[in-house]
């Protein structure tokens, strides 16, 4: 009985932890894959097998970790099935025009295209830092790298981003 | 002592580092304070900019809460997080190009390769040695103090694509990039030695005849040449530069590496 009071417990922590973090984890996967539908398709697909293996999941203080973790597989295994053809930056973000769009900060809109002309290897550790609030020890774990090979990524990122708004 | 330059790059490169040495630098350093200021309102920025409005989209179907766990089969293989398999070479760039597409990327290409010939010709040239440590001040993690050496796998990555091997008798390896050099990608390592790291650049496409020192910015180093397989550039940073340790780098480096076919 007891048992089953606690499962419930657990469970109800779990889907509230994935309700908190899935605005960030769609952030995450927007940034990455630079298409909100694909984004909304892999986190869904994410919190679905997140949900099926949540008791693979012992410490629920390290679901931020293991959910993007998943995210990423996933991510992976869209392009995969989907064999995606090379598209134009400048086609990407008139694509995302809404999701760029922030009427109200202009200067933001020209930060995020520029953002969506980074490429894969910069983009992917900055939003790891910037948005989820890695640490460079986390990233470097996450990406299979070392943490100088992060932080020269990360250096690197910023100040092509500096250079492409003109700062 | 740390100056503006290394405190500028390890700012860019986490600019909420915690680090004891940049904040005391910071305390005494007018300017990279400022420089800290700016960069801290450009990161506001970036988060704000990274926080895209991501509620649901009209033309999207309407997503559906977590399903109920009775609802769903048993247990699903998905592994620990430690033990997920490796990602490194995620498929994140792989993507199938139509052939006009390569037909108009090799035009451009080659009409790039002109002008950049064109103006490769009109500007002075640069020394290599110059040129090595202008590159240093892109790689601002490679110079920090470590135990930790780069994942075996990492660096052989980095090795294999100049067609090298490196024996563990050169000297624990920090850091391991592959740069764009000079036209080319370039290993560029790191080996710790007790006098501090020391950087490696390997030069295949840079022959010299002989070998020259250099004492540029605040580095000092050697340029050596590797019969028949260009050269090597071995430097180190700061005033307490050893001129032996810099010796033993570029003997253990030159005997440790093998040129693979």
């Amino acid at each position: 009985m007891n048992d089953r009071v606690g499962g419930n417990v657990r469970q109800a922590r779990f889907q509230a932890l994935c309700q908190s973090l899935r605005p960030d984890l769609l952030r995450f996967a927007f940034w990455l894959s630079r298409d909100h539908a694909l984004a909304e398709d892999v986190v869904q697909e994410s919190l679905l097998r997140a949900w099926k293996a949540q008791d693979s999941l012992q410490d629920l203080d390290a679901a931020k970790p293991w959910l993007l973790t998943i995210v990423r597989r996933e991510y992976a295994r869209t392009f995969e099935r989907k064999r995606l053809v090379t598209v134009n930056v400048d086609d990407l973000i008139a694509k995302e025009e809404p999701m760029l769009a922030a009427p109200e900060e202009p200067d933001l809109t020209e930060l995020r295209a520029a953002l969506f002309k980074l490429p894969d290897d910069y983009r992917e550790p900055l939003v790891m830092q910037a948005l989820m609030g890695f640490s460079t020890a986390e990233i470097a774990q996450e990406l299979e790298l070392s943490e100088p090979a992060v932080l020269t990524r990360l250096f690197r990122a910023r100040n092509q981003l500096r250079a492409l708004v003109g700062e | 002592m740390m100056d503006h330059a290394q405190y500028r790059q390890a700012m860019d490169a986490d600019p909420h580092n915690p680090d004891a040495e940049l904040r005391a630098h910071r305390d005494v350093c007018q300017e990279c304070n400022l420089y800290t200021e700016r960069l801290l309102r450009f990161e506001l920025r970036l988060e704000r900019a990274l926080r895209v409005n991501v509620a649901a989209r009209a033309d999207l179907p309407e997503r559906t809460d977590l399903p109920e766990r009775a609802d769903l089969p048993e247990r699903a293989d998905l592994p620990r997080h430690a033990a997920l398999p490796a990602t490194a070479g995620l498929p994140t760039g792989a993507r199938r190009e139509r052939p006009w597409r390569f037909m108009a990327l090799a035009a451009s290409v080659l009409l790039g390769a002109v002008a950049a010939a064109g103006i490769w010709l009109a500007l002075p040239g640069r020394s290599l040695a110059a040129d090595v440590v202008a590159h240093m001040a892109e790689e601002p993690g490679a110079w920090r103090r470590t135990d930790v050496s780069v994942p075996a796998p990492e660096l052989n990555a980095v090795l294999r694509e100049s067609k090298i091997r490196l024996a563990a008798s050169a000297g624990p390896v920090s850091y391991a990039n592959s740069c764009f050099f000079r036209g080319h990608d370039v290993p560029h390592l790191v080996v710790q030695t007790e006098s501090g790291p020391v950087t490696v650049m390997v030069l295949v496409h840079e022959s010299v005849s002989r070998p020259t020192q250099f004492d540029e910015l605040g580095f000092r180093g050697t340029i050596v040449p590797m019969a028949g397989h260009g050269s090597i550039a071995v430097l180190m940073r700061g005033p307490g530069v050893d001129a032996a340790t810099l010796a033993q780098v570029v003997a253990r480096v030159r005997d440790g590496i093998t040129w693979m076919p």
